[in-house]
This record gives C-alpha cells, sequence and structure tokens, in this order.
C-alpha cells in the first residue's frame, strides 16, 4: 500500500548573518546551506495497518508525509503509495487519499461546513446517494449533524477539527495521512477523534499513517511505530517490543531514551540506516 | 467542469457574505467613477472635442473603462502569491484540481460580481446625469467587442497569474505585483485614452500587451479603428494570450519544483 525506498529530502536554505549588518550585506552576499531533512529513509506499510510516525519537532515526519501525499518532489529515492508515485499527483491517487494537516483547515471560514462538504462533493465526483450516506455516518460518529450549517467561524477548535476530518473523508480514501491530528484539543475531544480513526480504520480497512506528539495517540492508535529523528529512521516495529526494549513505565520515557541515545536502539540491530528493536 | 461551476458558486457565496467589504469596495469604485466623469466633463465643457474625442465619446470612454476594469482588473490571483508562501496552496494540489482553472473560477467569480456592480452603477449615473452615450449601432461591432473584452479578460488573468507566482521564490512579492497592476493599469488606458499621450509614448506603449486589455476593446466600441485595424490588433492580442499562457505555464511548473510547503 506504501512503500517507500531510500527516500531522501534536502532544502537549501538562505543564511544571514546576524544583526543589521547581517540584513545589509544579506541580498549582496547570501550564502545556503543544506538541510538534510529526510535521509536515506525505507519502510513499507500493509493495507489496513495503522502506523504511528514519532519524532521531535523538525525531525523529518512532516517533510515525509509530504513526499507521500505529492506536495513534495523527493531529492533521491523512491516511493509508491496505492501503486502511485505520489509527486505525479495522477487524479485517480488523489481521489483515493487524504492528508489532513491539524494546524491546517480546508474550510470556508465565512461559510457553513456544509458549503465545504458540498465543494468537496464536486471535486471528488462523489456520487449523490454516496455523499449523502458518508455525510450521515460521518457526522453521526463525529457529533457533528447539528453544526454543519453554522459559519465554520462560530465553531470551536475541537468542533471544527471534527468537521474538518470529516470533510477530508467524504470521498472514503483508503489511505489517510494525519499530521497531527489531536493537536491543541481538549481530552474529550481527543478521545472522540482518536476513537473515530480507530472505527474509520476498521471499517473501511483504510492504511492510516500519523504523526502527534501525544502518547496517547500513540498508545491507544497504533500497534506499529515508527521513529525517526535527524531524518533518519531509528526504530520500525511494534509498539510492544519499542516498549519492552526500553523497559520503562512509559511510553514518553520510552521515547526520551530513544531520542537522547539513539544509537542504544541501533547497537541492537542496525540494516542500513534503518534500526530495528531486535 | 462541473466542480469549476461550483467554486464559481461558492465564491459568489462568499463574496455576498462579506457585505460591508463589498459595499465598501463598490463605494470606492462609485466616487472613481463620478470623479473621472466629473474631470471629462469640465474638460470638454467648452470645447467641441479633445484629441479627437468629443463630449459623448470621452464620457462613453470613462464610463466603458469603469466597466472593463471592473471585468479585466478584477482578480483574486494575489492570493495565489501568499498560498504559496503560507502553504496553504498545499490545500489545492492534494485535491483533483487544475490549480490554474480552480484559479481562473475564482477570477471569474469575482469579476462577474464586480462587473454587475459596475453596470448597475453606470446605468444609474446614465440615468441620474442624464448622459449621452455614443453606442455602437452595427451588430458586429458589438460582437467584436465581446471578443475582445474575453481577450482582454483572458490576457490579464494569465498575466496576473504569472506574477502571483513570483511567490514561489521570495515572500516579497507585493511590490513587484503593484509595480505591475500600476504600470499595466497606466499603459492599458484604464486612466485615460492613451490618444492623450505624446505619440512617442504611444509608439512605445503599442509594443505592450497592456493597451489590449481597455484601450482596444473600447476603440473597437466606439468605432475609432476599421475592420482592418481590429483584425490586426486581434492577431497581436492572440500573439499576447499565447506568449504569456507558455510563459505562466513554464514558471508554474518551475516554481512546483521549488515549492516547499512551507508553514503547512
Amino acid at each position: 500500500m506504501i512503500d517507500v525506498s531510500h527516500l531522501s529530502k534536502t532544502f537549501r536554505v538562505a543564511q544571514k548573518e546576524p544583526g543589521l549588518a547581517g540584513a545589509i550585506k544579506g541580498p549582496f552576499t547570501r550564502q545556503y546551506r543544506d538541510v538534510h531533512a529526510v535521509r536515506d529513509i525505507s519502510f513499507s506499510i500493509k493495507e489496513g495497518e495503522l502506523v504511528g510516525f514519532l519524532g521531535p519537532n523538525g525531525a523529518g515526519k512532516t517533510t515525509t508525509l509530504k513526499m507521500l501525499s505529492g506536495l513534495l518532489h523527493p531529492t533521491s529515492g523512491d516511493a509508491t503509495v496505492l501503486g502511485h508515485v505520489p509527486w505525479k499527483r495522477e487524479r485517480d491517487f488523489q481521489k483515493q487519499f487524504t492528508m489532513v494537516m491539524g494546524q491546517r483547515t480546508q474550510l470556508w471560514w465565512d461559510l457553513p461546513a456544509w458549503d465545504s462538504f458540498l465543494l468537496n462533493k464536486e471535486i471528488y465526483e462523489i456520487p449523490k446517494a454516496q455523499f449523502e450516506e458518508t455525510v450521515e455516518e460521518l457526522s453521526r460518529l463525529l457529533e457533528i449533524q447539528d453544526l454543519l450549517d453554522v459559519p465554520v467561524k462560530k465553531l470551536s477548535l475541537g468542533q471544527r477539527m471534527k468537521a474538518e476530518l470529516a470533510c477530508s473523508l467524504l470521498h472514503r480514501p483508503r489511505v489517510l495521512l494525519l499530521d497531527e491530528p489531536t493537536i491543541g484539543l481538549d481530552v474529550v475531544m481527543q478521545q472522540i477523534v482518536r476513537q473515530f480513526i480507530i472505527e474509520y480504520n476498521r471499517r473501511y480497512r483504510a492504511t492510516i499513517l500519523l504523526t502527534s506528539h501525544n502518547m496517547e495517540d500513540i498508545a491507544e492508535l497504533c500497534p506499529r511505530v515508527i521513529l525517526i529523528n535527524h531524518g533518519q529512521i531509528l526504530f520500525d516495529g511494534s509498539l510492544d517490543s519499542f516498549r519492552s526494549h526500553y523497559q520503562t513505565k512509559t511510553l514518553t520515557e520510552a521515547m526520551r531514551e530513544a531520542f537522547v541515545t539513539p544509537t542504544k536502539v541501533g547497537d541492537q540491530s542496525c540494516t542500513g540506516s534503518r534500526l530495528s528493536p531486535g | 467542469m462541473r466542480k469549476y461551476f461550483f467554486v464559481f458558486s461558492i465564491y459568489w457565496q462568499e463574496g455576498l457574505s462579506k457585505r460591508a467589504s463589498f459595499l465598501m469596495e463598490r463605494f470606492r469604485a462609485l466616487v472613481v467613477l463620478i470623479s473621472f466623469y466629473y474631470f471629462w466633463s469640465a474638460l470638454l465643457k467648452h470645447r467641441a472635442s479633445f484629441v479627437g474625442y468629443d463630449r459623448s465619446q470621452m464620457i462613453t470612454y470613462v464610463l466603458g473603462m469603469n466597466i472593463l476594469r471592473s471585468l479585466v482588473f478584477a482578480t483574486r490571483t494575489e492570493e495565489i502569491a501568499s498560498e504559496i508562501n503560507h502553504g496553504r496552496l498545499s490545500g489545492y494540489l492534494l485535491k483533483p484540481v487544475n490549480f490554474m482553472l480552480y484559479t481562473l473560477f475564482r477570477d471569474l467569480s469575482e469579476k462577474s460580481i464586480n462587473l454587475v456592480s459596475s453596470i448597475i452603477e453606470v446605468m444609474g449615473l446614465i440615468y441620474i446625469f442624464d448622459v449621452h452615450i455614443s453606442w455602437p449601432h452595427a451588430p458586429q461591432t458589438w460582437f467584436f467587442f465581446a471578443i475582445a473584452c474575453l481577450g482582454a479578460t483572458w490576457l490579464y488573468f494569465i498575466l496576473s497569474f504569472m506574477t502571483a507566482c513570483w511567490g514561489f521564490w521570495t515572500s516579497e512579492s507585493w511590490g513587484p505585483r503593484f509595480l505591475l497592476e500600476l504600470f499595466l493599469e497606466f499603459t492599458a488606458g484604464a486612466f485615460f485614452p492613451l490618444d492623450v499621450l505624446p505619440k512617442l509614448a504611444q509608439q512605445i506603449i503599442a509594443t505592450f500587451p497592456s493597451p489590449y486589455l481597455v484601450f482596444f476593446p473600447l476603440q473597437i466600441f466606439l468605432g475609432k479603428i476599421d475592420s482592418h485595424q481590429i483584425m490586426n490588433g486581434f492577431l497581436i492580442q492572440l500573439f499576447w494570450i499565447l506568449a504569456i499562457s507558455g510563459m505562466a505555464r513554464a514558471v508554474w511548473s518551475k516554481g512546483m519544483e521549488n515549492y516547499s510547503s512551507a508553514g503547512s
């Protein structure tokens, strides 16, 4: 379903010396630096798997998701999602996947969520009967039936996130890339969103790759985790083996351990840049 | 194409939901219209004509210019640069839509709202001030005028789309855009007929695409150019459309390679 092979992404970033002198010199002697956001990563995800993609800020998670969604061209390496090369952005591929970015919304701010739903119905060419059935089902699962005709700007953050999720799933995608889907939500709302993700995964056998800094998301949702830091995969395996490897009380402690002393995992078994829990 | 008609419709809905902004914008347009009307009326009060335009022709030019500004220059392409800079472009790229068509229909929605409003304003002004308009008599003049307006609309759209792509390389695209818009409006004849300018300036401006945005269609409307000049004008307008379309596509493709989806 998702196959990634030796994928790398390097950004060229302009440098500026600090202070006013740097600002004056900048336009004449601009220097660039290469930032290796993702370095030679490889992994595979089967149909129906729910995988947590973990790492500290700037580890390369979102860059990887952006490549898998076709937003970014990789510097090197290959990837296929649903048999398509994502960055070719073929219509057939785009109709079968979705990417939800927790801090971004596709909903129209001044209009009710219904209008955004109708726009997606046309964009994804969803048949009327399927559209009505899906809206009914998603709005029931997410408890947003009464919110669809309220202008989006009047909704709370949690209500907006639920409407956003529903809007992203109207075309019943087979692959979901979720970038911090519970960010900023209160604990009750987080629980509702997590339950919904589990239900969607079960009902449609959807393949889900999600990033989150919330360890409860990972503990509840993801039987498998992939750890990434400095653009390299540190660990790829089951959540249980990850926990037992570190023998820590909590997942957060295990994560801290992994990121502070990454070689500890690597010392067990190393295959290229991809390390297994051993 | 259904999806793009829906884009057109949803931007209409959004436009109408922002009533205060809409009314302010129309008030601004009305002030500009009345100012131009009084300026040219005063200038032609004691003269039979000015640079080849009699009073009726000049007022027709001013009112036609007002309507064409709404059709040709109304755009939301300035949002593209910001969408690129802030990563909001990603939202479109993830979906099965052609972004250029999407923005075209977004623009058409904006243009149609402005066009309807400005026609009502101009009609109101004609009625209130009892203005005499130089209407064309021949049906083919109306036909050629309509074609020239369509060409002008498409030409400005691709020009402004291409300018917006500047956002792929810099977050400071507002400055170049402002200068280009000002230059285009000045050289398009969107402030006054280009005949007002010295001959040399007219000859230089004739080598740009801008006269084909406002001045050329209004010359047809006023019957100031013959059929040979009209055909010649269409050919040049078509040349600019094809050349700038090709450039816009190339700039877009190059920009997409550069796109980092920053901020999302």
